[in-house]
């Protein structure tokens, strides 16, 4: 592979917008990937009304005032279910965690509430929680990002 | 009335839903899965909730996730819309628990049409006319024989347990009856670890017809007339149209009239539709109840006036068939008229995302879409420019309705329309339906499910 084909590789990998490419020429292999700025974004339950005037079929998207992007080394605890989130046990227990509290991989960071069914969700990897990013008592949808944490 | 309801669906339909909803001033939560996250239908609803990925079994079909989604926006009923939860009885049971009122028939209605053997008795007692067949498993070579002397030749012997062409023989005669029914036993216990067969007449190249059931809470029930679906593929209707050419208006009275006695006896509620196979003498026979509302309702819409969905809400609402249909009201009793008045010709196309000829699904980015209007065009659609088709669904991009004075009048808007339909970035069926509708069988009323072959539009798939 040349420096000119891979100058054109990174040429047509820039102007597209997939995340990640691998080329293969005989033994040699190329692997980009797009630094990753995670910015979730979501129609929460509360913030999606729809401006009606609004031009074009595009839909509106908009974006929860609290999740802010995470940096490149954070991790977002997104939610499996749709439900409603608490940080504690039961009301007035203290939270399961805090921001600035180290987790362990399993450990139960919080509950959604779906169906009258309590779940626990778990964390998957261990390290230091860096943000919440919901609040106690509200809805969540599925993929919503709760916390943010910053692995070891 | 309701104050929120939620669509538990996706696509055309949800967008159909919202708009019966909003016409109603009902608020909207439609739900989607990631895949369907820049979908017209979460634009439309008042508010959106993203419940699963793409996979409809952990989105549109999980019921946690849709039952938890109408539970955190406080919504007070669930449109299932059609396919999905529509018919899942679990579903309708769930719903009622859970303080939701589900906008269709009641679990056990739904349970009850859901199984062929509870569905046939319950119309054989009306007096509606089924398909023959033998009164349950076949238990001896003998009794099969018999039963085919009965019911007449050919006859289609069916796996009890089974499904998908499996376990399934078509015997044209007495002599292939002993090894073909030996085959079909040996196939279904394979299969489905069951050899229980049962026997129906086979009627082949039907006409499919069936009559749209509209019934309130208390105990009202109306036709709302037929629609003839016989252009299929696979079993996949292509084109549907309303009235039938085959169906007189003495047929449609009997049958009515028949209909409503079942479904009054059987305790049905809200929409529905009852399929008959109709065979070339003009005999119809009845297969199955859908207790839901079907993708084709427009055409029955457009011929009768009636707000279908709307009609479904108002239902779930508790209010009674003499506000919703203006005729009853008109005429003062319950029984008003003996039928339901059909007036001019709607016909429908179900525009899919796949290859004209071959078939084959062609999801992807519409870049380019064009959609037609003007006298006796309607489209129902959730497509848009730039909008995608995703892969993990049904290939539905619109559906195209054509009203017209006459079927005549109602076939040249339909050309006309499908002439200016574009859509570009993906391949449609469009070219197909133009075959169609160009053909002198199709203008004929010469109809039936193995049009498609018969004709030569389609090659017959082996």
């Amino acid at each position: 592979m040349t420096n000119q084909e891979i100058r054109e590789l990174l040429k047509i990998f820039n102007e597209s917008d997939v995340a990640e490419m691998e080329v293969q020429r005989g033994s040699n292999r190329l692997r980009l990937r797009r630094a990753e700025t995670v910015k979730e974004v979501v129609v929460a339950p509360a913030a999606a009304a729809l401006v009606a005037t609004a031009a074009g079929p595009k839909p509106a998207v908009t974006e929860p005032a609290a999740a802010p992007p995470a940096a490149s080394n954070e991790l977002l605890v997104k939610s499996p279910i749709v439900g409603t989130f608490y940080e504690a046990p039961s009301p007035g227990a203290p939270p399961f965690v805090k921001v600035g509290d180290r987790v362990e991989p399993g450990q139960i960071l919080c509950i959604i509430e779906s169906m009258k069914l309590m779940n626990e969700i778990e964390a998957e990897v261990g390290g230091v929680i860096t943000a919440q990013l919901t609040e106690n008592g509200r809805p969540v949808e599925y993929g919503e990002a709760l916390f943010a944490i910053r692995p070891r | 009335m309701f104050k929120k309801i939620l669509i538990a669906n996706r696509g055309e339909i949800a967008l159909r839903v919202i708009c019966a909803c909003k016409e109603l001033g009902i608020r909207t939560v439609a739900v989607y899965s990631e895949a369907d996250r820049h979908s017209l239908h979460t634009r439309f609803a008042d508010e959106a909730i993203c419940i699963g990925p793409a996979k409809s079994a952990r989105s549109y079909l999980d019921i946690p996730a849709v039952i938890s989604a109408a539970e955190i926006t406080n919504a007070d009923a669930v449109h299932p819309g059609y396919g999905f939860l529509s018919e899942n009885a679990d579903f309708a049971e769930v719903c009622e628990t859970s303080s939701l009122r589900f906008i269709g028939p009641t679990p056990e209605v739904i349970r009850k049409m859901g199984s062929k053997e509870l569905a046939r008795t319950a119309m054989a007692q009306a007096g509606v006319p089924i398909l023959p067949g033998s009164k349950g498993i076949l238990q001896t070579l003998e009794e099969a024989l018999e039963t085919a002397e009965k019911i007449g030749y050919p006859v289609m012997l069916k796996a009890s347990a089974g499904g998908g062409g499996r376990g399934m023989r078509v015997v044209r005669s007495a002599e292939e009856m002993p090894h073909l029914l030996a085959q079909a036993q040996a196939e279904a216990a394979a299969a489905f670890s069951c050899g229980d067969m049962y026997m129906e007449k086979l009627v082949e190249n039907p006409r499919h017809i069936e009559f749209q059931v509209l019934a309130d809470t208390h105990g009202n029930v109306e036709i709302l007339g037929e629609r003839e679906c016989s252009i299929q593929r696979r079993h996949q209707k292509l084109i549907e149209e309303s009235p039938s050419t085959a169906v007189s208006k003495e047929l449609r009275a009997r049958i009515s009239e028949a209909l409503r006695g079942a479904m009054k006896a059987v305790g049905y509620t809200n929409a529905g539709t009852v399929e008959f196979l109709m065979d070339d003498s003009g005999n119809l026979y009845f297969i199955e109840v859908n207790a839901r509302i079907q993708v084709e309702h427009p055409v029955t819409e457009l011929v009768t006036g009636v707000d279908l969905v709307k009609a479904q809400i108002r239902i779930a609402a508790g209010e009674r068939l003499e506000t919703i249909l203006p005729w009853r009201a008109a005429s003062g009793t319950p029984r008003g008229c003996a039928h339901m008045e059909l007036r001019g010709h709607a016909i429908e196309c179900r525009i899919n995302a796949e290859h004209p000829e071959t078939l084959v699904p062609s999801p992807g980015r519409i870049t380019g879409l064009n959609l037609p209007g003007g006298a006796g065009i309607r489209v129902d659609t959730a497509a848009y420019q730039d909008g995608v088709i995703p892969p993990y669904y049904d290939s539905l991009v619109a559906k195209l309705i054509a009203f017209g004075g006459t079927r005549a009048e109602a076939i040249a808007r339909m050309k006309r329309a499908l002439e200016m339909f574009v859509v570009e970035g993906i391949y449609t069926s469009i070219p197909l339906h133009q075959r169609i509708l160009e053909h002198p069988d199709f203008v004929a009323g010469k109809l039936d499910t193995g049009f498609l072959v018969r004709t030569g539009i389609l090659a017959e798939k082996k």
